[in-house]
């Protein structure tokens, strides 16, 4: 973790969750800076450790390899789990925790490769909520079927770190891993904190616009880095998990301004979801967005 | 997805609103330790090596430790051992002929005709600082301590400071204030004030005391800018001489040296300084910006100028070049030498320090992350160039042909490593 004062506060930064990640405290004391920043740092890698698909050791690859076993899960697990079910059944099966096997045969890399129609055919097989058996914290999930908490995790490690801070230090701050972010309240001088949000044109170049966030969760989804062209069009790796192909005509970025981390992020995929319909379904929700 | 109905879909937003409050209420078994986060310590070693050309060599590593807790109170200290070697000018000329030099500690040198004569030492020193900071709302105080101790010199010290913050918090106020008791101790004993170098005429031990109070202000102007001033007032009183520097007895004529004299300076002095500082902050850059005006009653004034310039490389390296210029007059009983035979002055050094001269640093940091390696590395290099006037107005017979302050030329190099658990 490196921390240095920039302007009139601090910035932390470490790497997890594959994600750059960042926590910013309006302060002058370096001291509490710093302990902001190791309480974000530990708690972003718990949630990585404990939730994260490329591991072997945790609850995630004992139910992904339990070959219809049932497994029973700890508390935090069932939450998470619990709150993915709640999204599966708002969204109609369109926010489904079960999607990540299409990635098998969806390659994100920019070139125009998609995968037979039969494979896609194959691999729906194996996706679907409602094949799984979710009760009194116990899965029980078929064979080849798996289960992927990425679609939240992250939003989850910030309101987290989030909450922890907010009860140690006294100091405004925003918690920033991988740009799914939180801010905590106005910063001295009643200002907000101001994020800038990545042109998906030319990500990591700097902003195509300014959002102010005195206080609530942004997440964005989007396809600035991940997609495939077909038949000339570019295509996003947010995948549908009815038809196994990723949501057409979608926007380019949808970012959502919420009460906590978890729900922007969660209001956001939903809306990418509905492709060219993102923006009358936030309006409906009555949440502050932009939409690229 | 089919979410036509907009009732549907308004009931989306509170719907996820209650499921989100659900997940994240707290009570979730395994995140009370990590709730607790306990205190942090920051350990920093560094070596300097710093080498006048001919002279002066240092090797100073230091181990610094910082222990800060979640309510910001902090505990602070710090271990140097300065291992000195070399040589420093003595104060007295070129004789012009072969010369010698005697000194209380009973050391004999013969130096030949045209050299700037030098005394050897070697010194090792070891310095151990600390403090103690605690922020109670608005307010932050801070109490510390110092103590070093070499062969001839022995300090302790104790400082307080406190600060207060202002308007949303970006004016802050800090004042302080320092003590500091010291000892000297001359290898042999104490020589006379401008007396012959060899004669023990004194005690032992003498005694300094340092008095120090300083006010600050620091604003933060802009959202990229913040500036601070510092005043501060040193007194200084008892033995401030330099035990080995002497000063050459010149013929007024021929300018040939005849003998040496102990130095005598003021048994008092009276610093002041100002200090202006500047932050200023570019997108990912940091310029840093500061002048110090400084002046006391022995008419010593000086101007320093600093500027360093972080810029930020790709993967948390930076490199930060770094400019100094400093000059200052000399204090008003500065002389090259005396001459034989004249009244002598009531005070009088020729320690190259207290004369007119500037210098010049020209320096660079890098700083970066070892692949593999969990804390911070930094390197510094730094050239120091010292100027003075080789050929002062008053300079007699022979001396006009030496350089008598010649350029001095240093090279430093730091490397650091600073690492968090």
């Amino acid at each position: 973790m490196s921390l240095t004062r920039v302007e009139d506060y601090f910035l932390g930064r470490f790497s997890a969750m594959a994600s750059p990640c960042e926590v910013l405290v309006d302060t002058d004391d370096r001291a509490r800076a710093n302990a902001a920043c190791r309480i974000a740092e530990r708690e972003a890698r718990r949630i990585e450790g404990k939730f994260s698909r490329y591991r072997s050791d945790n609850i995630i690859h004992r139910i992904n390899q339990s070959g219809g076993t049932p497994i029973p899960v700890d508390e935090e697990t069932a939450l998470l789990i619990g709150y993915a079910a709640t999204c599966y059944e708002m969204s109609a099966g369109m926010f489904d925790i079960t999607s990540g096997v299409l990635r098998r045969i969806w390659k994100f890399d920019g070139s125009d490769r998609v995968p037979a129609e039969a494979a896609v055919r194959d691999v729906l097989q194996h996706v679907g909520w409602h094949r799984v058996t979710w009760e009194s914290s116990m899965l029980t999930m078929p064979a080849g079927m798996e289960i992927d908490l990425g679609g939240v995790g992250k939003e989850y490690a910030v309101d987290r770190a989030a909450a922890l801070i907010a009860a140690e230090i006294p100091d405004s701050f925003l918690v920033n891993f991988g740009g799914d972010l939180y801010a905590s309240g106005w910063r001295r001088g009643q200002r907000p904190w101001r994020v800038g949000v990545d042109d998906p044109e030319r990500p990591g170049e700097g902003a195509l616009y300014r959002i102010d966030v005195p206080r609530g969760g942004l997440a964005t989804t989007g396809d600035a880095r991940r997609f495939v062209m077909f038949k000339g069009k570019r295509l996003g790796h947010i995948l549908n998990p009815k038809t196994g192909w990723p949501v057409e005509n979608a926007p380019r970025s949808v970012t959502v301004l919420a009460r906590t981390c978890v729900e922007a992020g969660t209001l956001s995929t939903l809306a990418y979801l509905q492709g060219p319909r993102a923006g009358d379904f936030l309006r409906e929700q009555g949440v502050q967005f932009r939409i690229v | 997805m089919q979410l036509g109905s907009s009732d549907r879909t308004r009931s989306i937003r509170g719907r996820l609103s209650a499921a989100a409050c659900m997940l994240l209420a707290s009570g979730v078994p395994g995140m009370a330790q990590t709730a607790d986060t306990g205190p942090t310590t920051q350990l920093d070693l560094t070596g300097l090596l710093y080498g006048e050309a001919n002279r002066v060599k240092v090797t100073e590593p230091t181990a610094r430790f910082t222990r800060l807790y979640p309510d910001g109170h902090s505990y602070f200290a710090q271990l140097g051992i300065d291992v000195i070697t070399g040589a420093s000018p003595s104060g007295a000329l070129p004789s012009g002929r072969t010369q010698t030099i005697t000194s209380a500690s009973g050391n004999v040198q013969t130096v030949s005709a045209d050299q700037i004569p030098l005394t050897t030492f070697k010194d090792t020193r070891v310095a151990l600082d600390g403090d103690w900071r605690k922020p109670i709302g608005r307010f932050a105080s801070t109490v510390g301590g110092h103590f070093s101790k070499e062969k001839d010199y022995e300090s302790l010290g104790a400082t307080g400071k406190f600060s207060m913050d202002f308007d949303q918090r970006l004016t802050t106020l800090t004042v302080g204030a320092g003590l500091n008791h010291d000892g000297v101790f001359p290898v042999g004993g104490t020589t006379g004030e401008l007396t012959d170098p060899t004669v023990i005429v004194g005690p032992r031990s003498n005694a300094k005391q340092v008095t120090t109070g300083m006010i600050g202000v620091s604003r933060i102007f802009t959202r990229k800018w913040m500036m601070a001033f510092n005043a501060s007032r040193t007194y200084e009183q008892g033995y401030l001489t330099e035990p080995y520097k002497v000063l050459s007895l010149v013929d007024g004529a021929t300018g040939l040296t005849t003998g040496e004299l102990t130095e005598k300076r003021p048994s008092t002095r009276s610093r002041s300084s100002l200090l202006a500082s500047s932050v200023y902050h570019l997108t990912d850059d940091v310029l840093y910006a500061s002048y110090r005006y400084y002046w006391d009653d022995w008419d010593v004034r000086s101007h320093t100028l600093d500027v360093k310039y972080r810029h930020e490389l790709k993967n948390s390296t930076y490199l930060e070049p770094h400019l100094r210029y400093y000059t200052q007059t000399g204090a008003s009983f500065f002389r090259f030498g005396l001459i034989q035979g004249a009244t002598l002055p009531e005070f009088a050094t020729s320690d190259y320090r207290l004369g007119p001269l500037s210098t010049v640093t020209l320096g660079a940091t890098i700083g970066f992350r070892a692949p593999g390696s969990a804390g911070e590395w930094s390197v510094r290099a730094e050239y120091i160039g010292q100027f003075s006037d080789g050929h002062p107005r008053d300079a007699v017979g022979v001396q006009r042909q030496y350089d008598l302050y010649p350029t001095v030329n240093t090279g430093s190099f730091v490397v650091g490593y600073s690492y968090g658990f």
